[in-house]
């Protein structure tokens, strides 16, 4: 944000052309960035707090259990940061293809199909533990950007919009793993018992899982430390290398991007298969890293992960940096939420509840979005 | 003119402000009725502006309009339209899948009916002498009859007050001399008021009864064109003394210089020595929807050497850019650059080749308005580091940026500012900074003074110049003729896709070359060849 902050601020520079009204302008714009958030969200909480008053419920509860689910309860941040993981994942990959002027948001489906993937790998591979873990993850990689490749090859084959093919395979994902979690040969549980009777796969051997690490009694997964590291190198490569320069000229001007050596299938067809990769790697670990499915694939795997990873990169402006918190806040909500039931209040008032914070969050960008547009036009404007 | 019309429209002190820019200040004009009003001045003198308030696209800041002496607030293009006044755009907005009748009657709300529409568009046709078939579908017509169109659906209304801006931008010549008489038969005929917006000498000269000039958003002069001559002309419209040659383009002014023509019949001799840097032959392409863009176009360009490709907007002056840009793959012929064949339409082969361009859409496949100026200036070859990786150089692109910034005089807030955030024509000389600073084998420039002031246009032309002298071979691809006669050494003839003719600038023929443009002589020619 601080760099779109001081992008921004050095555009204004160049119209007003000093420096001093430059920095002030900053710091305006920075606090205008917080007031916006703040106007939402307390507008959020506000319509909440009369939602769930007006059905009878309380609204004090309804708050501090959300705060309970995500953080305040023993080992509950914990829980939030295994949830954060596949979460940063997928809205690192969808930032990448949405620099290249792509919009893929079938990552529900490249999940699902990694996840897949590596349940197939993890429960017929046999080897030393670590090496079986290493294949698992691999393997999930490999399924998340096969299934975003052939929206890919869709695109630059049979130019076939990007948007319809990643959303539609995400059905398509279903209906296969489905298949797959029905027939023994393939991903369902062999032991006539489990299997049969859930359509769930076999467990991860107990060597092949993610080790998890407790700090002050909360537990999460090994791969956050992947995930935050993918974080630092997405944006590392997006602002300091050619390969991240041309993406963005692909996104910023495709004509211009062209002429200049950048092709479009190569690099707008890479980005969107990279960016399968990534949620293919958050199904992967989603399933080694024990916050869910208890190292079993089942159906209905990915609970919502793809969709609201894409929500977590729109919230972040597609900045991969702000994206660890705006995953983290995403997750928040959804491990609070668990302890919504408790509170009383109607299962239904209490996902108006959701729906409204998660609004809260996206309106923001949005706003700053069209704002910079019009500025932008403006400026265009002031020149013709 | 003894006696003096009526106002039809009064326009008094009107101000108008695009956030910072004063666009129009205090600006006051009459148009009379029976008379063709000439408002002349440079882009970004304010005259378009001024139009946009007449005609309802802009509210003023200030001031107040009188039409037919009546105090009136336009604050929609319809409401003008009910006042009685319309306007002719620069830029058509015709269907072009649909006939010219159904095109003049567009967005008509009563009932419609097919025969009186075109009864209608077959009298309006007949009473101006604008020659047209009601039942010809938009999409064949030239750019010249499609103004026709825009005419008609204008006059149609019979409105009172017509405006016509930079009308001449994509008519031939002779098209343009045809529409002048068109005008005078609608001021003369139904004593209308008509205002013509320009920044053509010209033609303000030759089609006008009384002048306005503007400059910087205000009116510098006002007379009547009797009294008026093209070095007094330009002298208001630039406010200094200049040289007609020089400035030609920017003041739509065609200096036919005999003692030039002279001098250049002896060195514009072919000189078999020398290979051509860029040779195009049968180059033919078609676009998505199957329309010929390209038709076995051919052209050679020898190193130093300046080519003009003239002709009328719409004739595949965009997809031959494409094709020097990559951005068009040819379905027959070749493209060879220095000797070596280049494949078309594969990502960045004709940059690598060394062409450079400077495109007619410089927003869109000229740079990244979103990136930086320095960003911009290192599109095709950014620095890389020492480090390897593929890790961009920052501090080098920084550097060479500077440094390109003040070779071209590029004025920005610095290296980082949003390529946006310049004006048109600093775009322009990073666009020239780039692409020159490449060491090109080939310049292609497509409409490369467009949009730009005076100061911009002259800087373009002679970087243009420069280039050539340096041994570049040039290839200027212009709809304004002024442009092509002012830089180029020899001329070609762009129609329908394909080269119909050529002939040196020097002992240019205009005449001849109008026809040219509008295909007259090539169907002469066809006939002729066939009897």
């Amino acid at each position: 944000m601080l760099n779109r902050l001081l992008r921004r601020s050095a555009a204004e520079e160049a119209s007003d052309g000093s420096s001093g009204l430059a920095s002030q302008q900053r710091l305006q714009s920075a606090s205008g960035v917080l007031f916006i958030y703040l106007v939402c969200i307390v507008a959020a909480l506000v319509i909440s707090a009369l939602v769930v008053w007006g059905t009878g419920g309380s609204w004090s509860s309804v708050l501090s259990s959300l705060l309970d689910g995500s953080i305040r309860r023993p080992g509950r941040w914990g829980k939030t940061i295994g949830e954060a993981i596949p979460l940063l994942l997928v809205a690192l990959g969808m930032i990448i293809n949405l620099k290249a002027g792509l919009v893929n948001i079938g990552q529900e489906g490249q999940l699902y199909v990694g996840a897949a993937f590596a349940t197939y790998v993890g429960t017929f591979m046999s080897g030393p533990g670590v090496l079986v873990l290493i294949v698992i993850l691999l393997a999930g990689i490999l399924g998340g950007a096969i299934w975003a490749g052939i929206a890919s090859v869709l695109r630059y084959w049979r130019n076939i919009p990007e948007v319809f093919s990643t959303l539609l395979l995400v059905f398509v994902a279903n209906q296969a793993v489905g298949y797959g979690l029905k027939n023994t040969r393939l991903l369902l549980d062999p032991t006539p018992d489990t299997g049969n009777r859930n359509l769930i796969s076999d467990q991860l051997a107990e060597g092949t899982r993610l080790p998890r690490l407790e700090l002050f009694g909360n537990e999460f997964p090994v791969s956050v430390f992947v995930a935050l590291l993918l974080a630092v190198s997405v944006s590392l490569v997006m602002r300091r290398t050619i390969v991240g320069f041309r993406l963005q000229m692909l996104g910023s001007g495709p004509r211009a991007a062209h002429r200049a050596g950048v092709s479009d299938r190569l690099y707008g067809g890479l980005s969107l298969a990279v960016s399968g990769a990534f949620c293919g790697l958050a199904g992967a670990f989603m399933l080694t890293g024990g916050d869910f499915g208890n190292y079993r694939l089942t159906p209905g795997f990915p609970v919502n992960i793809g969709w609201e990873g894409l929500l977590v990169a729109l919230m972040a402006r597609s900045q991969p940096i702000l994206s660890v918190i705006a995953a983290f806040v995403f997750a928040a909500l959804r491990t609070g939420a668990g302890f919504l039931a408790a509170t009383g209040v109607d299962s239904e008032i209490t996902k108006v509840v959701q729906a409204l914070l998660v609004l809260a969050l996206l309106i923001p960008p949005a706003i700053l979005y069209v704002r910079d547009r019009r500025r932008t036009l403006a400026a265009a404007k002031e020149r013709t | 003119m003894v006696t003096l019309q009526p106002a039809a429209a009064e326009l008094l002190g009107i101000t108008k402000r695009f956030g910072a820019v004063v666009a129009c200040s205090n600006v006051d004009l009459k148009l009379r009725k029976g008379e063709i009003h000439g408002i002349l001045g440079e882009n970004g003198a304010g005259k378009s502006t001024l139009m946009k308030v007449l005609i309802g696209l802009a509210l003023p800041d200030a001031g107040s309009i009188l039409i037919h002496g009546k105090p009136s607030r336009i604050k929609d293009p319809a409401e003008a339209a009910s006042l009685g006044i319309g306007m002719v755009h620069q830029h058509f907005s015709l269907v072009e899948p649909l006939t010219v009748w159904e095109n003049v009657i567009l967005g008509e709300q009563a009932r419609l009916s097919a025969s009186s529409a075109r009864r209608r568009v077959k009298e309006i046709s007949e009473r101006y002498g604008l020659e047209i078939d009601p039942n010809d579908r938009v999409f064949n017509l030239s750019a010249g009859l499609r103004q026709r169109v825009e005419i008609i659906k204008c006059l149609r209304r019979d409105p009172g007050i017509v405006v016509l801006d930079e009308p001449t931008a994509v008519l031939t010549p002779q098209e343009s001399e045809q529409l002048f008489r068109v005008l005078r038969r609608v001021v003369e005929r139904d004593n209308k008021a008509v205002a013509l917006v320009s920044h053509k000498l010209d033609e303000v000269l030759s089609a006008t009864d009384r002048i306005t000039i503007m400059r910087a958003g205000e009116v510098v002069e006002r007379l009547n064109t009797s009294e008026a001559d093209a070095p007094s002309l330009a002298r208001a419209m630039l406010g200094r003394p200049v040289s007609l040659r020089s400035k030609g383009i920017a003041l739509g002014h065609i200096e036919i210089d005999e003692g030039l023509a002279e001098e250049g019949g002896g060195s514009e001799s072919e000189e078999p020595g020398i290979l051509p840097v860029l040779r195009i032959s049968g180059a033919s392409a078609k676009g998505r929807d199957g329309r010929v863009l390209l038709d076995s176009l051919s052209l050679e360009v020898r190193p130093g050497e300046i080519v003009g490709v003239a002709g009328v907007e719409g004739n595949g002056q965009a997809a031959l850019g494409d094709v020097m840009s990559s951005l068009l793959r040819l379905q027959s012929g070749t493209v060879t650059v220095g000797g070596k064949q280049i494949p078309t339409g594969k990502p960045g082969a004709m940059a690598r080749a060394g062409v450079a361009v400077i495109p007619s859409d410089r927003h869109e496949s000229g740079c990244v308005l979103n990136m930086s100026v320095a960003e911009n200036l290192t599109l095709v070859s950014p620095p890389r580091s020492s480090l390897g990786l593929g890790i961009l150089d920052r501090k080098a692109r920084r550097s060479q940026a500077e440094i390109l910034m003040a070779q071209f005089a590029v004025q920005a807030s610095g290296p980082e500012a949003p390529m946006w955030s310049l004006s048109g024509g600093n775009q322009q000389r990073v666009l020239l900074a780039r692409e020159l600073s490449g060491n090109p084998k080939v310049l292609v420039a497509s409409q490369p003074t467009r949009g730009l002031d005076v100061g911009g246009i002259e800087y373009v032309s002679n970087r243009i110049r420069q280039a050539a002298e340096e041994g570049v071979g040039v290839l200027l691809i212009s709809t304004e003729l002024e442009e092509v006669l002012d830089i180029a050494e020899r001329i070609v003839i762009l129609f329908r896709g394909g080269i119909v003719g050529e002939m040196p600038r020097s002992g240019v023929d205009i005449e001849r070359l109008g026809l040219l443009m509008s295909g007259a002589a090539a169907a002469t020619a066809a006939g002729a060849a066939a009897c």
